[in-house]
Order: structure tokens, then sequence, then C-alpha cells
């Protein structure tokens, strides 16, 4: 399926993502005891951005769910580890489908996305790692549904 | 103790999607061996200190054969490896030569099964699993420049195709796509039936 995010369209398919964290989406979400805040949402939705500036911020948040999410949830369940795995392999894979475009210099980051995405570190850092990280994942279908509607 | 010797010939076979594990039996007299396989993508070893992470379906199985296809879930390339174990005494570990990735899985032509209702004409493909789709192309025969097709991203029954001219011959030919690798298999050998009348 062709996504469009601002100048950037790639390839690329969702169905295991998907189907991976629905597996294991009440099992995160369940570990994620403080329903009060977002990380993704506070205090803006991410469908409030503008459509030139979503290449950035998609390439930020694959960024920050490769460098600051996955590693950090790490359970003592073997079968969420192998669905954590499954997700973060398909972002490694998706994020080299991004790449080319980024590296033409297509990916404009305005004030707006910049701002958004500056925001989602200081939701991120409001928690322990530990904490941020697992809601981050369990807030993963937000960022699916924001990048579904890129299609 | 001294350690099991590791298992060796260690390989994978992948089909259509389908990834399995398979290596040569570690023998001891008297013993029964039993093997443990892990798995490590990209990300494991690249973000998440070069972790591996064990596939409890194949945790101390006896059998040389491990179906991965649940793991190998994304299209990166991954690093698989098998241990022997009997109880008292465990091998080192013996690693997949090379990196595995599932762009490289064999696809073949799909089975297809052409049906004649009437004046209908009708295809039945092989299910293959959700990440498949099909395309379909039919033709009067003898008219290859006015091919047909017809793309089907489930499979959910019959398909059908057309509406049959009286005594007209029709040919139909397949082949699968995996939007996962974005990559197609082989056509299926063209198979030709007449419109009675």
């Amino acid at each position: 399926k062709l996504f469009h995010f601002g100048p950037c369209r790639i390839s690329m398919s969702m169905n295991e993502i998907r189907a991976g964290f629905a597996a294991i989406k009440d099992n995160i979400q369940g570990r994620d005891p403080i329903r009060t805040v977002s990380i993704l949402s506070h205090p803006h939705s991410l469908h409030k951005i503008k459509s030139s500036e979503k290449c950035c911020i998609i390439h930020h948040l694959f960024n920050f769910y490769v460098d600051k999410v996955f590693k950090y949830c790490t359970t003592e369940d073997s079968y969420v580890n192998r669905k954590i795995s499954s997700i973060a392999n398909s972002f490694l894979s998706i994020k080299r489908n991004l790449a080319p475009c980024h590296n033409q210099n297509m990916c404009k980051c305005g004030q707006e996305s910049t701002e958004k995405f500056k925001q989602i570190l200081t939701n991120y850092r409001g928690l322990n790692v530990t904490s941020a990280a697992m809601k981050s994942l369990g807030e993963l279908d937000i960022l699916l549904d924001w990048m579904e509607k890129s299609r | 103790d001294a350690l099991l010797p590791a298992p060796q010939n260690i390989s994978i076979i992948s089909t259509n999607m389908k990834h399995f594990l398979t290596w040569s039996p570690v023998s001891i007299q008297g013993e029964t061996v039993r093997y443990s396989v892990e798995f490590q993508g990209e990300y494991e070893r690249d973000y998440a200190n070069e972790s591996w992470i064990p596939i409890c379906e194949c945790s101390l199985i006896t059998v040389t054969v491990c179906n991965i296809t649940e793991d190998i879930s994304a299209t990166v390339p991954y690093n698989l490896r098998v241990r022997a174990d009997t109880g008292s005494r465990r091998s080192e570990w013996g690693t997949l030569k090379g990196f595995f990735n599932r762009i490289t899985t064999y696809l073949t032509p799909p089975l297809m099964k052409i049906i004649v209702d009437g004046y209908h004409l009708l295809v039945e493909l092989e299910d293959l699993g959700p990440a498949f789709q099909f395309c379909v192309l039919y033709w009067k025969k003898g008219q290859e420049s006015r091919m047909q097709q017809k793309m089907v991203k489930e499979i959910s029954s019959t398909l059908h195709l057309d509406t049959m001219e009286a005594g007209t011959e029709y040919c139909v030919k397949a082949q699968t796509y995996v939007e996962a690798i974005n990559r197609s298999s082989n056509f299926s050998e063209m198979q030709c039936v007449r419109a009675q009348g």
C-alpha cells in the first residue's frame, strides 16, 4: 500500500505490525497504570499536524520508538517479547524505506512538527524510562491510526 | 562433563513465506538429546545489545526442525542458532551461517482449478495465507493481445472471471504476489477450457 507523508511516498505493509500489536495490546496497556497522561496525544493530537510536515514527524517518531521505546519494554513474558521484536524489526524495515526520501532533504521540519516532537519528548521524560517506554508502546495504535490516514 | 557437540548443517527451508530451521541430529549413545532454538533480528543486533530471543515452541524439543515463521515477521536479516541438551550436558550454540531474510523465500506458482459453470468461467485458487495476493490473467485462445487481469487480495471462494461466448476456448494462468516482500511467483501453467455450444 502507498503512504503519503508530505512529499514522501513509501510503499509498505502495516498488516504485520497491526497484528503483532493487537496480539499484545491488552498486556502492554495493562502494565501502564497512569491513565491521565499521554505521550503522543498530549496536549494535541497527531492529527493536527499539517500534511507537509508529516514526513518530519514520522521520521522522528520512528527513531523515537527504535531508540527510546522497544528496548525498554522487555517483559517476563516470552510471547510478548517476541511480538515486540517483530514490531521493532518491522519498524527498522520501514525506517529503511523512509530513508531515501529523508536523505534527499525532502523532509522539512517546520515549527509545528518540531514543537510537537519536542512535546512528545517532554511527555516521555516526565515518567521513568520503563513507564514511559511501556506507555509509548501502549499508544502504538495512535501512531498506526494516524499513519493509516496518510494513505 | 565434556560439552556436547554443537548441532551441524543448520539451514533454512523457506517456501511461500513459511520458514523452517533444520539441523543434523546430535547422537549420544543411551541419551535423549533435546534442542533449543533462538533468533536475533536486526533490531536486537543493532539496538538491543545483540540479544537473542528464545522460541518457546522450540525449547527442549527432540525433533530437528523448528517452524520459525511466526518470529521471522519483518523483512530484515535474522540470525538463528540452536544448541543440544541432554539434561546433564549441553552444547555450544550452533549458528546459521549467514543471515536469513524472508525476502529470499521461494514463491511457488499457485495451484489453480478452472471451473466451467454453464457459460461462466470460474477459478479456484490455493489458499496460501493472508500475506498472499493473486494476479489472474485470462484470455480467449488465440487473442493473447487482449489478455484481461484480475487481482485477488483475499481468497474467499471461487472467483468469477468471465461470461464465455458459446463454443469459445478460454485460457487462464495465475501468479502470487506478496506485498510484505514486494515479490511475485512465476505464473502457473496455462489451463484452457471450452465453453459449451
